[in-house]
């Protein structure tokens, strides 16, 4: 019967940050998860705070700070140790990333060739942020794969106009036929990363699109395929062999950029000692007055009792599955029944599917600790926390990092990771 | 528009029935052309349960109803058997459904030609495993399950090969009338281009369903419609292979209809005095689900995929006036042929009203024949024997179809835009081939494009790319359009899985995708807001 210091529950970036920096401090840690998580929704960059009107994730988090029921207004001072924590690791797993909470918040493409924010990024997306000059962009698609939409974006990106005032000296839009794919459909990004991870397809696959390429100062967006286990290796081949700059642009999940920063945190785990398990949700939970003693997962025959001094709720709101709404209105915490402060249900939606939806902010109340209500060793992190618009406010990642290391903080004073 | 400006007769409405009544005039040698406000099949008729009426559900509160259904829902078979699947279907007597009307039900479905057929409970179980094992009695009926968008694209089809001009975004402004009161043209406005102009006529057909009363006042008649909206839910799969009706007088949630993968629990009724207003409430999802759980118990923890409503064409026949119940359910289902120049001096304006999808081409056959007569033509009526021209097959529709081709196209690897409903990649190009200036709602109702578990969340940027590569820079309002629609859908019912869906379509359209962000959208919204 497996025991742990921490049981984190929940692989998202909240969960798998917390995890591994429990694991490198010395605790034992558990990470048990029902699957695989909205990692591989993202975009890959990392939201830390960019709501309208914010130059850099810096001033961002100071606007969100000032909002009363903010989780950032608790939060707010671990933003810069989390984020230098989360990019040292991450980093040391193979995935670099440029930019900071002061660098500014910079338009980049996306794959429908609109704009949106961004300043801290993984190596791959990097280019898109760096100033044009007098570089060309062009953006490329492939043949069979459905996701790129190039020559879409380029002429939505081409009418942007003082939006990206800034922006490349030309926008053009190359479709290139990869090889080895003929008659080959449903073609998802990750398909195509696994063969860039071999590479003699790779070599011929880049030769295809370096014949497609105009010539000239140009900058190349890319679907985002450069490689999974061997990308940082697929990335450098790729601008070497095309001779300029290239930047992935996300696309439709599963995202590939996802998979690899959930690839870096769990292999960070699994070397300092942790223990993961994927695909199984925790069916019941043991408790002892104002505490939980253990949980119980589904396993592969029979239910698995995890017990540990401390548990970590990461299973995050209704886009994670950590809450469940249910017809009536009413939003339950899928492992320890916690409250979820909710608006009135008919205020759930805003007209408009594009602004900010009241509901999204549903959450769970907790204290500085980051203890909900009436269990003293559980700590909630990441967006199961409420009062947070993460898509508005593009605070998700930075939330989940700060509010993890908040909890590795908090937890750190007690018998649980007391290295 | 390169429409001809003189016709002999103008069909408005261009659903089940007005496309019923096209194809009759045009067959019968008339010169015709028909008018529609938005895209075909887009208001009731694309807006319905799917059923093929066998006319039990009206064998006692509607006898006429009835027989027309059982009479018409044999023709469909012959002359369409690919927009129909026949799946048969069920009367259910459940605990709360009256004895009464359990006794009476056989007998009134004799009196209407209705087969009937008592069905032994262990049989009805072993075949529909997930109904209420309370249910009491059952009764086995020709019921069916009806494809509207492909039989009104059929019809249309047809009188386009008998030389009827179709026009849809064609909205009717007014009427042109000569001195004596009979109208002389008809006045449209192109609703995309913004041009307006006049079709001369001899005759004006009002196949306007629900806003026929809209379109009688622009033609200075008068016409007095009750529209009933019709509230239904998408299950995101079949519960029952057949259709399941309650043993009890309408009500609503008594119907369980499955069509295509899906199916749809059915149906409010509420008097709205808008046609238009087609907006589901809590309250109906809610009563619609606590109904449906007396036919299929725990079918309120099933998925819905959305929610949507109809507009029924009732009329209400001042025959009746006086006596107008509240519930709009009970004013008759039949239908009504109504010459204005008789009744209110407008002459050559008739009106086709009331009736079901299911009775649409013996609603256009009676309406085409007081049309026809009047006009001096005394060609008979040949849509009852003349097979629909298209989809291609003659055989019934079954729900291996949609598969059974893709395999036949590529191997089973054809390239997938959406993938919840098969749509390939070559389906969509060929919609757009047809109807080249479509919005990707239209080509939802052509393809079933974004009608699945994710509602549009990943064939709404591929289509758009689509649209853009066909037309250059018009496919984002289209996308941002489509993006709205489903969501009025999905928001009734968005709990559970569906909710979890709404946000990983948020999450693609708001965070990766950034919508909001695009350049031409975001001057559209500076310019009106």
């Amino acid at each position: 019967m497996p025991r742990a210091d921490v049981v984190v529950i929940g692989a998202g970036l909240a969960g798998l940050s917390c995890a591994a920096e429990l694991a490198e401090r010395g605790a034992s840690v558990f990470l048990a998860a029902k699957g695989i998580a909205t990692t591989h929704w993202t975009h890959g960059g990392l939201d830390v705070a960019a709501p309208p009107g914010a130059s850099t994730h810096r001033a961002g988090l100071a606007l969100l700070a000032a909002l009363d029921g903010h989780p950032y207004h608790a939060l707010g001072s671990d933003a810069d140790a989390a984020i230098d924590g989360h990019l040292a690791r991450a980093a040391a797993a193979g995935l670099v990333h440029s930019g900071g909470l002061d660098t500014p918040l910079l338009p980049i493409p996306t794959a429908i060739g609109s704009l949106r924010p961004a300043s801290i990024l993984p190596a791959a997306q990097a280019a898109a942020a760096e100033p044009w000059g007098a570089d060309g962009l062009v953006l490329v698609g492939f043949g069979g794969y459905r996701d790129a939409w190039a020559a879409y974006a380029a002429r939505n990106l081409a009418a942007a106009g003082a939006a990206w005032a800034d922006g490349p000296a030309s926008i053009r839009a190359v479709e290139v036929d990869l090889p080895g794919v003929d008659g080959l459909h449903n073609l998802a990004a990750q398909n195509l990363a696994n063969r860039f991870d071999n590479p003699a397809w790779r070599d011929r696959a880049l030769d295809a699109v370096a014949r497609a390429l105009p010539a000239g100062k140009i900058r190349i967006g890319m679907p985002p395929v450069l490689g999974l286990d061997r990308h940082a290796e697929v990335l450098a081949d790729a601008e070497r062999s095309l001779g300029g700059r290239i930047f992935e642009i996300p696309s439709l999940p599963p995202s590939v950029p996802g998979m690899r920063l959930f690839e870096a945190l769990r292999r960070r785990i699994l070397a300092a000692g942790g223990r993961i398990q994927v695909g199984f949700d925790v069916v019941s939970v043991e408790r002892a007055a104002e505490r939980v003693v253990a949980v119980h997962t589904e396993a592969a025959s029979r239910t698995l009792r995890l017990a540990a001094d401390a548990f970590v709720l990461a299973t995050g709101g209704i886009a994670g599955v950590g809450f469940r709404a249910l017809p009536d209105g009413t939003i339950d915490e899928r492992v320890f029944g916690l409250p979820v402060t909710a608006p009135p249900h008919d205020r759930w939606f805003s007209d408009d599917p594009l602004e900010p939806h009241p509901l999204e902010a549903a959450g769970i109340e907790v204290d500085a600790e980051l203890r909900p209500a009436g269990l003293s060793n559980v700590r909630v992190i990441g967006s199961a926390l409420a009062g947070m618009h993460y898509l508005e406010q593009r605070c998700g990642d930075g939330v989940a990092l700060a509010s993890a290391h908040r909890a590795v903080r908090s937890l750190a004073g007690t018998k649980a990771a007391a290295a | 528009m390169n429409a001809p400006a003189e016709v002999d007769v103008v069909v408005i409405g261009g659903g089940a029935t007005g496309a019923g009544v096209l194809r009759d005039l045009a067959m019968r040698g008339l010169r015709t052309a028909l008018v529609e406000r938005g895209d075909f099949a887009s208001g009731t008729s694309g807006r319905y349960h799917g059923l093929l009426h066998s006319g039990a559900r009206y064998v006692e509160s509607d006898p006429l109803s009835a027989r027309h259904c059982i009479a018409e829902n044999a023709v469909l078979r012959r002359i369409a058997p690919a927009t129909v699947e026949p799946t048969g279907g069920y009367f259910v007597a459940t605990p709360d459904d009256p004895d009464e009307y359990l006794e009476r039900f056989p007998v009134a479905c004799a009196t209407a030609g209705i087969e009937a057929e008592p069905m032994p409970l262990d049989e009805l179980f072993r075949a529909e495993p997930l109904l209420n094992r309370e249910i009491r009695a059952a009764y086995r009926v020709p019921d069916a399950s009806l494809e509207p968008w492909e039989l009104v694209e059929a019809n249309l089809a047809s009188a386009r090969e008998h030389g009827a001009a179709t026009h849809r975004y064609t909205a009717v402004i007014g009427f042109e009338r000569s001195p004596d009161g009979s109208i002389t043209a008809v006045r449209v406005r192109d609703e995309r281009a913004g041009e307006e102009r006049a079709i001369e006529c001899r005759a004006v057909v009002s196949a306007a369903g629900a806003w026929a009363g809209k379109v009688a006042v622009l033609a200075g008649a008068r016409l007095a419609m009750s529209p009933g909206k019709g509230s239904m839910l998408i299950l995101n799969r079949r519960m029952t292979t057949a259709v399941v009706n309650r043993l009890a007088p309408p009500g609503d949630g008594d119907i369980l209809v499955p069509v295509h993968t899906v199916c749809i629990l059915g149906t409010t009724d509420i008097a709205v005095p808008d046609p238009d207003d087609v907006h589901v409430t809590r309250d109906e999802v809610d009563a619609l689900l606590a109904d449906g759980e007396r036919l299929v118990p725990g079918i309120r923890h099933a998925r819905v995929l959305r929610a949507y409503a109809g507009t029924r064409p009732l009329y209400d026949d001042p025959d009746h006036e006086g006596k107008h119940p509240d519930e709009s359910r009970e004013i008759s289902r039949a239908h009504h042929v109504i010459d204005h120049g008789q009744r209110d001096g407008v002459g050559g304006f008739w009106s086709i009203v009331g009736g079901k999808l299911t009775t649409y081409r013996l609603m256009a056959r009676d309406v085409a024949d007081a049309v026809a007569t009047s006009l001096g033509v005394d060609a008979p009526c040949r849509t009852a024997d003349e097979p629909l021209p298209s989809p291609a097959t003659g055989t019934p529709y079954w729900l291996g179809d949609r598969l059974a081709a893709l395999e036949a196209e590529g191997g089973g690897d054809a390239e997938l835009i959406c993938e919840c409903e098969l749509v390939t990649r070559r389906r969509l190009t060929q919609a757009l081939d047809e109807r080249g200036d479509s919005s990707l709602d239209d080509l939802r109702r052509t393809t079933r494009l974004g009608m699945g578990p994710c509602q549009g969340a990943f064939c709404t940027p591929r289509a758009a790319a689509m649209v853009d590569a066909r037309r250059p820079g018009t496919a984002n309002l289209p996308l941002r359009g489509f993006l709205d629609e489903r969501f009025r859908g999905t928001r009734p019912i968005a709990w559970g899985d569906q909710l979890t869906e709404l946000w990983l379509a948020a999450g693609i359209f708001r965070g990766t995708l950034a919508v909001a962000g695009l350049a031409d959208l975001s001057e559209a919204e500076r310019a009106t807001g």
